[in-house]
């Protein structure tokens, strides 16, 4: 009885961790992502990524590709001849929030 | 209690009549204030990166779009293309040696002061026609940015006669260990026509330190010039310098205009992650800036340029930098100093215009100013237009107020239409008409 209690709690347990994390788990927050873009990201790279001036658009890439980016961006690594910017600002960025950045730009467009 | 009856009727008249008064210096100043209404409608949507307009009376635009080409709105708001950048496609012609790559391409326009007679339109764009030999690396002269001046049909719909009347205005080749280093860097290429007719052209370092202070290269200089691109004679840069040069030492001067009280030119130019600056200038001045390596008490710099340092890579204090490489150096004792340097920030300060008519009220005559908003170490984020009054002697500002429009854009071209409205380019793609009336 007691040994079925305690399978209990740890299947609820995980049922509960999931259900919490699952944001982060199954990919990002795309409304997360698009607060965390507008802060600092689209002076440069434009509304929903649509790309400005000499910065390039971001907007409709593979999830995969932008985290990598980001993430060697953050490691100090250059890419690039505005690497200089980028890894600036990528330092402070965590997981989560590339995370999150990534699936708003999956499918950002800006229409005017 | 009698000395209280005596004393009370006193206080309250004197109360009443300073009430009146008071009462009536508010609503003379509700009357009196002038404070326009300002509305804005875009114009013009889809876009790709509109980089400056020119006017003439009945409203007709020319546009440029810096990797497209040179179109005309007419004042039926039928839009033309008329010469279009290398591959472009839809213009009734196109120039083969005309490219873009980053901040470089087709830029700057303005119509001569006498189109109604000539049909004459004068273009800046950046072109392979005229690099030689000399753009193998960054280190050599590569002149890569041209003034075109073309004859426009009279029906708009095509230009022709095209005369190269500048060839020689350096440009950056290739991508250098800079931040925002890629080729096409600090490009310049604002056009404008001056008192009496003159084009004036303003340029950018090319990311090249010596550039600036170079009186033999037209990099980091304002030009002022006639119609066949020749000097005005009345230029005064120090001796040896070519003559076509009004003032030098300049960074990257994007905004430039004239104040409407006395004539007197102004730039607006982009700071190096500190102090982007307005100038009031002086004929044969120096704007101050010297990014070149082993000058000014500095060391050897990444690609002998030191216009990130020290430490270019990353944030620090922007009065830090400001120390070891200025926009302003007080070395020079033909200095111009600044009027304004957005509290020692560089957010990327790309366009001026002053506001001329009796519509923008209490505004009238301040110089409005496009600031792209970059934000990064710890600079904030601001896209936005100020209105900033500047002093009699263009030493300083009396007045800073943001255009309340409700929304921000990276605004990159501002010009003044016929109709006494201010109309805006915007990198993400509109042209917007910003209007102002007061009662």
């Amino acid at each position: 009885m007691r040994h079925f209690s305690f399978l209990k709690f740890i299947y609820c347990f995980s049922i509960a961790f999931l259900i919490a994390f699952s944001k982060i788990a199954l990919g990002g927050d795309a409304e997360a992502g698009k607060i965390r873009y507008a802060q600092n990201c689209g002076n440069c790279h434009g509304p929903a990524g649509m790309g400005l001036a000499s910065y390039p658009k971001i907007s409709g890439k593979e999830i995969p590709y932008i985290i990598e980016r980001l993430k060697t961006y953050r490691s100090g690594k250059k890419i690039g001849s505005n690497s200089a910017l980028m890894i600036m600002m990528a330092k402070t960025l965590t997981d989560e929030e590339i995370a999150n950045l990534a699936e708003y730009l999956k499918d950002a467009k800006y229409e005017n | 209690m009698i000395k209280f009856c005596k004393v009370f009727p006193f206080i309250t008249s004197v109360c009443m009549l300073f009430g009146i008064v008071f009462h009536a210096n508010a609503a003379e100043h509700a009357g009196g204030m002038n404070v326009p209404s300002i509305k804005s409608d875009a114009v013009m949507t889809g876009l790709e990166n509109p980089w400056d307009m020119a006017f003439l009376p009945d409203g007709t635009m020319f546009f440029t779009e810096k990797c497209k080409g040179l179109s005309v709105r007419t004042s039926s708001g039928s839009v033309n293309k008329l010469y279009g950048m290398k591959d472009t496609k839809g213009y009734n012609a196109a120039g083969k040696d005309l490219f873009c790559d980053g901040q470089a391409g087709m830029l700057g326009v303005v119509a001569d002061r006498d189109f109604d007679k000539n049909r004459t339109l004068y273009v800046y764009s950046t072109s392979t026609k005229y690099h030689g030999s000399g753009c193998k690396t960054n280190f050599e002269k590569c002149d890569g940015n041209i003034v075109m001046r073309f004859k426009v049909s009279s029906d708009l719909k095509k230009v022709s006669d095209r005369t190269d009347i500048v060839k020689d205005i350096q440009y950056k080749p290739f991508e250098s260990n800079q931040p925002f280093g890629g080729p096409g860097a600090h490009n310049g290429g604002r056009l404008r026509i001056g008192p009496g007719g003159y084009l004036w052209v303003a340029g950018g370092d090319r990311h090249r330190g010596v550039c600036p202070q170079d009186g033999k290269l037209l990099c980091g200089k304002v030009l002022r010039i006639d119609g066949d691109g020749n000097a005005h004679p009345d230029n005064n840069p120090p001796a040896g310098f070519d003559a076509r040069i009004y003032t030098y030492g300049h960074r990257n001067v994007q905004g430039i205009d004239f104040r409407p009280s006395d004539g007197r030119a102004f730039t607006a130019e982009h700071g190096p992650w500190h102090n982007d600056e307005i100038t009031g200038l002086v004929n044969g001045g120096n704007a101050g800036w010297d990014p070149a390596e082993k000058r000014g008490g500095r060391s050897a710099c990444p690609d002998k340029y030191c216009g990130y340092e020290p430490n270019q890579m990353d944030g620090m204090d922007p009065a830090v930098r400001a120390a070891y490489t200025p926009m302003s150096d007080t070395r020079f004792d033909d200095l111009m100093p600044a009027a304004w340097n957005n509290n020692g920030f560089s957010q990327g300060t790309g366009s001026a215009a002053f506001l001329k008519g009796s519509n923008w009220g209490v505004y009238e005559g301040r110089l409005a100013v496009g600031i792209m908003g970059i934000a990064f170490g710890d600079t904030p984020a601001g896209s936005r237009i100020d209105l900033i009054g500047l002093s009699t002697d263009g030493l300083g500002i009396n007045g800073i107020v943001r255009m309340p429009l409700g929304f921000t854009k990276r605004f990159r071209g501002l010009v003044m239409g016929p109709d006494n409205a201010l109309y805006a380019s915007t990198d993400e793609g509109e042209i917007y008409k910003i209007s102002a009336s007061t009662k």
